[in-house]
C-alpha cells in the first residue's frame, strides 16, 4: 500500500476501507496458496525435480549463517552494480553529447538502432575470448544490456522535451549547461525511471547468466554448481535469493522514484 | 521623442518548408507569415498589438526576443541588429534585456512557485539576499503569498499567469514582451490581472509590447496600438490611445474615446 493510498484510507468511508483490507487479505491468501502449490508439486514430482520449500528455507538460513550465501549475494550484487553504473553512465551521457549535434546524430542513429538487435548473450563467448575469464566479460554483458535500455529511453526523453521550456530558459539567461541540467534532465526523469525499472532487474539477470558461464562465485555460480551436483535444494535456494534481491532493488527504486518525482500531478508509473 | 528602442523595418518571415514526403514535385516555397512589416517602439512605451488569430503575432514576438530568426528585413534593439536568416547567431533574450511572457506560462512543473520565480536569478547567478527579497515582494504584490511552495499544477490558471509574469519582472529587464498572457482566463480574473499589470507597469515604467486579440484589452492597456492584417501580416492601422492614466480598466467602456476607437479597429480587422 502506498503512502497516498494510506492518506486516502483515513478519510474513506467504512465500505471503501473494508474493500481495501479485502485486497490485502487476498494478497496474503494468494501467497499462501502459491506456497502450498509449491509444497504439493514438490511432494508429487519428487525432490530431484522440485525442492521442498521447507528444505529450501532451511538451506537459506543455514548458508546465510555460515556466510557462504552472503558472500555469493555480495559478489552478484557488486557485479550488477558496477556493470549497471557503467551502462547507465554511458546510456545517459551519449544522448546528451549527441543532443547539440543533429547531423552526427542522424548519421549515427541507424547504426545504434541496428546494434540494439544484436543478441547480447550471444556475444559472451567473444567477450571471454577478448577479456579473459575475470569480471571483465561479465561486466561487458551487464553494461551493454543496461546501456541500450537507458540510452533509448534518454534519447527519446530528450526529443520529447517541451521546446517552449527551453526557449523560456534561454530568454531568462540560462546557458547550455543550465538548460541541460535543469530543463532537460528534469523533463526526462520519468523516462529515465521507466528505463531503470527494466534495466535494474536485467542487470542482476545478466550478472547471474554471466556467472553461469564464467567464474566460481556468485549466485549464478551457486545455482549452476548445485545443478551439476544434483542439489535441487541449492538451485531453488539460489533462485529464491536472486528473486528476493531483484524485488528489494525494485522496492528501493519505487521509493526513490516517488521522492524524486513527487512534483508529478499523478502517479503515472507502473508498479512492477 | 528620442530614438526608438526597438525598430523594425521591412520585416519578412516564412518558415522552412516541412520535409514533405511528396517527392520533388511539390517544392514551392512556404507562404509568408509576415511581409514588409515596419514599426518602432520607444522607451517606456506600452504598445499593444492586435490582429486576427494566425496573423503571425507570436512569430513577431519570437523574432524580437530572438528565439526565432527573421527571413528578411531589419530588426534593431538599441543599436544592435538581430541576425537575419542565421538562427545560430541568435541571442535569446538579448542578454536578459528583453523579457518574454509567453502565451503558455511555461512554468517548470518540477519547481514550486517560489523556485520558478527564482529560476532566472539562479541561472543568471544573481541569487542573493536583496534579489530574494524582491522576489518575495513581487509574490506578495501578485497575491501569491501562501502558494510559494505549491507546484504549478496545484495553482489556478490566473495564479500561473501571475507567477509567469513575476518570473519575468523579478530580474527587471527593461523591455517585456507579452503574448496574449491573459487569453485563456475568465473575464473577472482577466480584469484583475490587467489592473495588476498596469499597477506593476506604473512602478517601473518599462517598455511593454503586448499582443492580444481582444480589442478592449488593447485599448485599455496601451499608449498606442497597432492593428495587424491577416497573413501575411502588415500594419492595417495605428492609433494613439489618449485616454488619461491612471485608467479604470473596469469602467473603460464608458469612456467616449473607447467606443469610437473600438468601432474603427473592428473595421480594420475585417
Amino acid at each position: 500500500m502506498t503512502v497516498r493510498d494510506a492518506a486516502i484510507d483515513l478519510d474513506a468511508p467504512a465500505p471503501v476501507r473494508a474493500r481495501r483490507h479485502a485486497v490485502t487479505l487476498g494478497r496474503v491468501a494468494l501467497a499462501a496458496l502459491l506456497l502450498l502449490a509449491w509444497k504439493i508439486s514438490a511432494d508429487v514430482a519428487g525432490p530431484l525435480t522440485v525442492a521442498d520449500p521447507i528444505k529450501v528455507f532451511e538451506r537459506i538460513v543455514a548458508d546465510t549463517l555460515s556466510g557462504a550465501l552472503v558472500r555469493d549475494t555480495y559478489v552478484t550484487l557488486r557485479l550488477s552494480a558496477i556493470g549497471f553504473a557503467l551502462g547507465c553512465g554511458f546510456g545517459v551521457a551519449l544522448p546528451f553529447l549527441l543532443r547539440r549535434r543533429p547531423r552526427l546524430t542522424a548519421a549515427v542513429e541507424p547504426y545504434i538502432m541496428a546494434s540494439v538487435g544484436i543478441p547480447k548473450y550471444a556475444l559472451v563467448p567473444l567477450f571471454i575470448l577478448w577479456f579473459g575469464i575475470d569480471d571483465a566479460p561479465k561486466l561487458w554483458l551487464v553494461g551493454l544490456l543496461v546501456f541500450y535500455v537507458v540510452f533509448i529511453a534518454v534519447f527519446a526523453g530528450i526529443r520529447s522535451v517541451d521546446r517552449g521550456l527551453i526557449d523560456m530558459a534561454r530568454v531568462a539567461g540560462a546557458g547550455e549547461g543550465a538548460i541541460a541540467r535543469e530543463v532537460i534532465w528534469n523533463s526526462l526523469l520519468p523516462f529515465f525511471f521507466a528505463a531503470l525499472k527494466i534495466a535494474l532487474p536485467r542487470a542482476v539477470s545478466a550478472a547471474i547468466i554471466g556467472e553461469f558461464l564464467v567464474g566460481n562465485e556468485g549466485l549464478g555460480y551457486l545455482i549452476e554448481h548445485s545443478r551439476q551436483n544434483l542439489d535441487t535444494v541449492g538451485v531453488f535456494a539460489g533462485i529464491v535469493v536472486a528473486t528476493a534481491l531483484v524485488l528489494a532493488i525494485n522496492a528501493l527504486l519505487v521509493t526513490v522514484d516517488r521522492r524524486v518525482n513527487a512534483w508529478r500531478p499523478i502517479e503515472r508509473h507502473m508498479q512492477i | 521623442m528620442n530614438a526608438p528602442l526597438i525598430e523594425i523595418r521591412g520585416l519578412a518571415k516564412r518558415f522552412a518548408k516541412r520535409g514533405g514526403r511528396g517527392g520533388r514535385g511539390g517544392r514551392e516555397p512556404a507562404p509568408w507569415v509576415i511581409q514588409d512589416l515596419s514599426f518602432s517602439v520607444s522607451a517606456g512605451e506600452f504598445l499593444t498589438i492586435i490582429g486576427p488569430s494566425g496573423a503571425g503575432k507570436t512569430t513577431l514576438l519570437n523574432i524580437i526576443a530572438q528565439i526565432d530568426v527573421a527571413s528578411d528585413g531589419e530588426v534593431r534593439f538599441q543599436s544592435e541588429h538581430a541576425p537575419v536568416g542565421d538562427a545560430k547567431a541568435l541571442k535569446p533574450g538579448l542578454a536578459c534585456r528583453i523579457g518574454y511572457v509567453t502565451q503558455d506560462d511555461h512554468l517548470l512543473p518540477w519547481r514550486t512557485t517560489l523556485q520558478n520565480v527564482l529560476f532566472p536569478l539562479a541561472v543568471q547567478g544573481r541569487l542573493n539576499g536583496s534579489t530574494r527579497a524582491r522576489a518575495e515582494m513581487l509574490i506578495r504584490t501578485a497575491g501569491l503569498n501562501g502558494f510559494e511552495n505549491h507546484y504549478p499544477h496545484e495553482l489556478s490558471g490566473g495564479m500561473r499567469k501571475r507567477a509567469a509574469l513575476i518570473r519575468t519582472l523579478v530580474y527587471d529587464p527593461p523591455v517585456i514582451l507579452m503574448d496574449e498572457p491573459f487569453g485563456a482566463l475568465d473575464a473577472q480574473t482577466r480584469t484583475q490581472l490587467q489592473e495588476d499589470l498596469l499597477r506593476l507597469w506604473n512602478l517601473g515604467k518599462k517598455t511593454i509590447v503586448f499582443v492580444t486579440h481582444d480589442i478592449a484589452e488593447a485599448i485599455a492597456l496601451g499608449d498606442r496600438m497597432l492593428v495587424l492584417s491577416r497573413q501575411p501580416s502588415r500594419i492595417a492601422g495605428q492609433h494613439a490611445i489618449t485616454i488619461p492614466r491612471p485608467r479604470d480598466v473596469r469602467g473603460i467602456m464608458t469612456d467616449p474615446q473607447f467606443a469610437a476607437l473600438y468601432q474603427r479597429v473592428r473595421g480594420e480587422l475585417q
